[in-house]
């Protein structure tokens, strides 16, 4: 048997070993449902502001006061130009009409002071010359007003014959999307391989500290590489991200296919490479950011001894990744400029900002060399970690500097 | 690599940690199909020599080989190891925690699980088959860590001080496994300070002190660097009996003690007799292996070893 291929048998035992001590455990479940724990949580806050929020949108008001001639005639043009807004937190208060009595500007400022409702503006006066007064965030409440009253005096000037026309509309869709649909497609592809790994890699850091805790490692050591070792643990919590990311792909796709379809096609990546091939070098970087991200937690970990130097590594990841996230997006925002390119060589980074390049640029060669590029990294980390654990914990090497062994 | 190469060779290793040279110098045959022990005292460089020749640390100096290889890895599926430090993963079951340590070496896993509940009943082991390591005794997991170490049929099984911790029964059932290894046609190379055993089981030995070899040879060899020692009773108690007897004889009760003399007791005997003293009781005491060890590595090193 080769020794690549001892390497891998004896990596995938390990591997094997710590994805079934992972997952067979009740803790896991946990870590599975984290994010319904997590959406939860969203979700009851998020109802509770919608819940305040619709409770102030029901007697929000813009307050048109008119004469009873033109009352139904500006409620038919509110009909009408409310039905171009999509959703209801876009569309303008509700409308009230109010028959003008004594002075209106004195009226319309009583309005606002108005029990009954909550007027965010007020028109007032002739149609021709209107009067509107709005109070805060009410300025755009206060132009749809002024639109209205135009509406209502075309209306009145062509008595009540406003023309009804019914447009022929047709989706169009257009060829590779165009260049701000392509950004955010790689703002997300930059955020979706983060947030994954955000949650999986970070799982490796404490995975070698079981090891040294039951004096196992003696015994791996002995029977294999510590190269393997690692790979070993990598690959192992790699299963495990897998498994995460499979069950939640599996039940957010089911959920996708759920959406009405221009909610879909909103959603849709629009990528330069192609849907398909942005798909695959999605999930080659997501695998190859774990890798990284992960060896080389894996190394950091490891010299750890105890569950309280882990934690401690906590901040520091957490200051790492979120810096590899800001790299990234800084590079796609300017997908030509110089902090792309340094976003893309940069190892950790790279996975990254690759997977932004896949939305914008349609060029395949530069991830193929990404993809070497980072296993290079991927087998410099776990080597450099190996060797590091073996002189580190193991004690091992030479009390002399390899350049001076290298000399004899 | 043949069939005569030793099982273990070692010439001039040297580790050190940090300015200590833990191991110094250490050159080790160990013959195919032998037991061979190791034997010292506290910190004398056993574990590390063995780790060393294992290939779990690199030495500074020297080369070693194992089972013909001289880089230990590529003989790693031939070796077993119970290192000194017993660790198993608390979780697993004992069949796959076997099964586990086999797989490392490459046996496949439903093998190593078939060979795990054979051995565990073979053992005396077999109600905690699917135990999990945690809910064993430390004796218990000892011995599943063990039979983990041969599972995959090593041919060269390196044990680190395989007795301690096991109480008198299972300190046999050791013995009984290292003896049946060795009749299977493994090399056993094993590390322990308790004589007794390595008087029973041991082909040959080396013992060392201060990280360098100070013996090599069989049992025999290392009672031989002590003389025989006699005690003798005379028949008819009288004075003047000191002046027949070799200048170190010692009393010792009604009786005395000196050395074997080198020409043998044979004229002795005869000028007892001669002058009266007669044979009361007679025996030559062979000198064990703790007192050559404690002879060899020196008084200092050796106390508050176990015999």
């Amino acid at each position: 048997m080769s020794n690549l291929l001892r390497t891998l048998r004896q990596a995938m035992t390990i591997a094997r070993r710590d994805f079934i001590a992972t997952v067979f455990t009740p803790i896991f479940l946990l870590f599975l449902f984290a994010p319904v724990i997590m959406g939860s949580f969203g979700a009851i806050g998020g109802m509770g502001a919608a819940s305040v929020a619709d409770g102030r949108a029901d007697k929000t008001r813009i307050v048109a006061i008119v004469p009873d001639a033109n009352a139904r005639t500006i409620a038919e043009a509110d009909t009408r130009l409310r039905a171009v807004f999509r959703r209801d937190e876009e569309a303008p208060p509700g409308l009230t009409t109010l028959r003008p009595a004594g002075d209106p500007a004195a009226q319309a400022r009583a309005a606002f002071a108005s029990k009954d409702y909550e007027a965010t503006a007020v028109l007032y006066g002739p149609l021709e010359t209107p009067q509107v007064l709005y109070g805060p965030r009410g300025k755009r409440a206060a132009d749809y007003l002024g639109l209205l009253a135009a509406e209502t005096l075309a209306a009145n000037r062509l008595n009540g014959d406003v023309p009804r026309v019914t447009a022929v509309k047709t989706a169009l869709e257009r060829q590779g999307g165009s260049a701000g649909n392509r950004r955010q497609s790689a703002s997300f592809a930059v955020f979706g391989v983060f947030l994954l790994n955000l949650f999986l890699a970070s799982q490796v850091v404490g995975t070698m500290a079981e090891e040294r805790n039951n004096k196992v490692i003696e015994v791996l050591a002995a029977a294999v590489p510590l190269e393997s070792v690692f790979l070993g643990k990598l690959l192992g919590m790699f299963g495990v991200a897998i498994l995460f990311v499979g069950f939640w792909g599996t039940i957010i796709a089911k959920l996708g296919s759920l959406l009405p379809p221009d909610v879909a096609s909103a959603l849709a990546i629009q990528a330069a490479v192609g849907t398909p091939a942005f798909v695959v070098l999605f999930v080659t970087y997501f695998t190859m950011a774990y890798l990284l991200l992960g060896s080389a937690f894996l190394v950091v970990g490891a010299q750890a001894s105890t569950p309280r130097e882990i934690q401690m590594l906590a901040l520091p990841i957490s200051v790492l990744q979120m810096g590899m996230l800001a790299l990234a997006l800084a590079g796609t925002a300017r997908p030509d400029g110089w902090i792309a390119t340094v976003a893309q060589m940069f190892p950790l980074s790279s996975p990254f900002a690759m997977a932004g390049r896949a939305a914008t640029s349609p060029d395949l060669w530069p991830h193929i060399a990404a993809i070497a590029w980072q296993l290079l990294w991927v087998t410099i980390f776990i080597t450099l970690g190996a060797r590091l654990f073996r002189r580190g914990v193991l004690q091992s090497g030479s009390a002399k500097p390899f350049w001076k062994r290298a000399r004899g | 690599m043949t069939v005569n190469d030793p099982a273990v060779f070692a010439e001039h290793l040297v580790k050190r940690f940090g300015e200590r040279r833990v191991v110094d110098g250490i050159d080790l045959i160990v013959p195919r199909g032998a037991i061979y022990g190791v034997l010292g005292p506290n910190g004398a460089g056993k574990t590390t020599t063995l780790r060393t020749l294992l290939g779990i640390i690199e030495p500074d100096e020297g080369r070693r080989s194992i089972l013909g290889h001289f880089s230990p890895r590529e003989a790693s599926d031939r070796v077993g190891y119970l290192p000194e430090e017993r660790g198993l993963y608390p979780s697993m079951k004992a069949r796959d925690a076997i099964a586990f340590m086999g797989a490392l070496r490459g046996l496949d896993r439903r093998t190593g699980r078939t060979r795990a509940a054979e051995m565990m009943e073979a053992a005396g082991l077999g109600h905690a088959i699917d135990e999990k390591i945690k809910k064993l005794s430390k004796g218990m997991a000892q011995l599943v860590q063990l039979l983990g170490s041969v599972v995959h049929r090593p041919d060269l099984l390196v044990l680190d001080e395989p007795f301690s911790g096991l109480d008198p029964v299972n300190q046999e059932k050791l013995e009984a496994l290292i003896l049946a290894e060795r009749d299977r046609g493994a090399t056993v190379l094993f590390s322990t300070h308790i004589m007794a055993h390595a008087e029973r089981v041991c082909d040959r030995l080396a013992i060392i002190a201060g990280g360098k070899r100070r013996f090599e040879g069989t049992v025999d060899e290392a009672r031989g660097t002590l003389p025989s020692r006699v005690r003798y009773l005379p028949a008819r108690p009288q004075a003047g009996v000191a002046e027949v007897l070799p200048h170190d004889a010692t009393p010792d009760g009604d009786g005395w003690r000196f050395q074997l003399p080198r020409e043998g007791i044979e004229g002795l005997l005869v000028t007892l007799i001669e002058r009266g003293y007669g044979i009361g009781g007679l025996s030559i005491e062979r000198p064990g292996l703790h007192d050559a060890f404690v002879r060899i590595v020196g008084r200092d090193a050796a106390e508050g070893e176990p015999a």
